[in-house]
């Protein structure tokens, strides 16, 4: 579908919103301070996604969550691995290292943060669009951030020439930054902008 | 002195010796390198669905058979001989599960499965898989050699 400026600020508006929520959230259950950028809205080639993510095969920490209900889609939480580690520590209130490929009491607490974090985003969503969004279960994987997400958008088999998604950056201090993307499945986009009268 | 050349997502690159190409972060995408190693030279393509059938114009090297296609083209008009392309592919993972939910049709397999019937089609031994799993994969080529170097995080480094 073409997607016209006004769509385009009302998408970027429906990121500013959700992934306030979301962060406010991880700031909650962190107890830290957490900045979040202005969302940006990309509709661009998946091969471009590079000028997103930076250096392909940079290990991260992914938190994949699909979304369910009428607008369905798909929200992806990442994080660098030394951010990962962080936001672990904080977590257990410990200085312990833990390896995130093998610990899976390190991972669980990821895969809940992730959990929080998109359920906070659609909650927003939700309320500002009459929508009823819900969260899948998360599914983790720590591994190069292009494998991880080629896996993600190419999961149905289907590419479409232009992906459309929000991309929101947060950080906090020390030493924690990460990005959420929300992808709208094919049509959910429609869904979304119509509720709200666009 | 010798280069490393980057081949995108969607794209393809050939190289002459003692030119490397290097793809990184394959999931379920695959890296198909295709080489002459009597003439030391060869192509690799990084590919993320298995076929055009269907699609609606775009980038033809998004898809493992008009990827090899135009791949192939250009590496026998490099002087490459057909009869002695050899190929080794690398990646096809499934990177992520949920508890519960089995995908019928892994998009991973897919693509292993299509890229292999696509070189059976073209006639080129198929000398080296390392397809499948749970894990990312970044590979460096020597199109001299047909040395494949297999990078992962997690799951070691080796050499196919």
């Amino acid at each position: 579908m073409e997607v016209t400026q006004c769509q385009l600020d009302a998408l970027r508006e429906i990121g500013n919103i959700g992934s306030g929520h979301a962060a406010t959230a991880l700031s909650t259950l962190l107890q830290r301070r957490i900045d979040m950028s202005v969302p940006e809205v990309w509709a661009v080639p998946f091969e471009q996604i590079t000028a997103i993510v930076g250096q392909l095969d940079t290990p991260q920490a992914v938190v994949y969550v699909k979304v369910e209900g009428a607008a369905p889609g798909k929200a992806v939480f990442f994080f660098p691995v030394e951010s990962a580690g962080v936001v672990v520590q904080a977590l257990f209130g410990t200085s312990e290292e833990r390896d995130l490929f093998s610990d899976e009491m390190a991972q669980s607490a990821l895969k809940e943060v992730g959990n929080i974090l998109v359920s906070s985003f659609l909650i927003a969503l939700t309320e500002f669009s009459g929508i009823p969004l819900q969260a899948s279960v998360p599914a983790l994987s720590v591994d190069m951030i292009g494998a991880l997400l080629d896996a993600i958008f190419l999961e149905e088999g289907t590419l479409d020439d232009t992906v459309l998604f929000i991309d929101t950056q947060l950080s906090g201090l020390p030493k924690i930054e990460g990005q959420f993307i929300f992808l709208p499945d094919e049509g959910s986009l429609e869904k979304l902008l119509g509720a709200m009268g666009l | 002195m010798s280069g490393i050349i980057t081949v995108g997502m969607a794209d393809y690159k050939t190289a002459k010796s003692p030119d490397l190409l290097m793809t990184a972060g394959l999931g379920s995408c695959i890296g198909i390198c295709v080489y002459d190693q009597a003439l030391k030279l060869g192509g690799m393509a990084h590919i993320m669905l298995p076929s055009s059938t269907g699609s609606q114009g775009g980038n033809p090297m998004k898809y493992a058979d008009t990827a090899l296609e135009l791949m192939l083209r250009q590496i026998l008009d490099m002087g490459a001989s057909q009869s002695r392309l050899k190929a080794k592919i690398a990646g096809g993972a499934q990177m992520f599960s949920f508890p519960g939910k089995t995908p019928v049709l892994k998009i991973g397999d897919r693509n292993a499965e299509a890229v292999e019937q696509e070189l059976k089609k073209h006639r080129i031994p198929l000398l080296v898989a390392d397809v499948g799993g749970s894990f990312g994969r970044t590979i460096h080529f020597d199109v001299a050699t047909g040395e494949l170097r297999i990078r992962t995080i997690n799951h070691g480094e080796k050499v196919v």
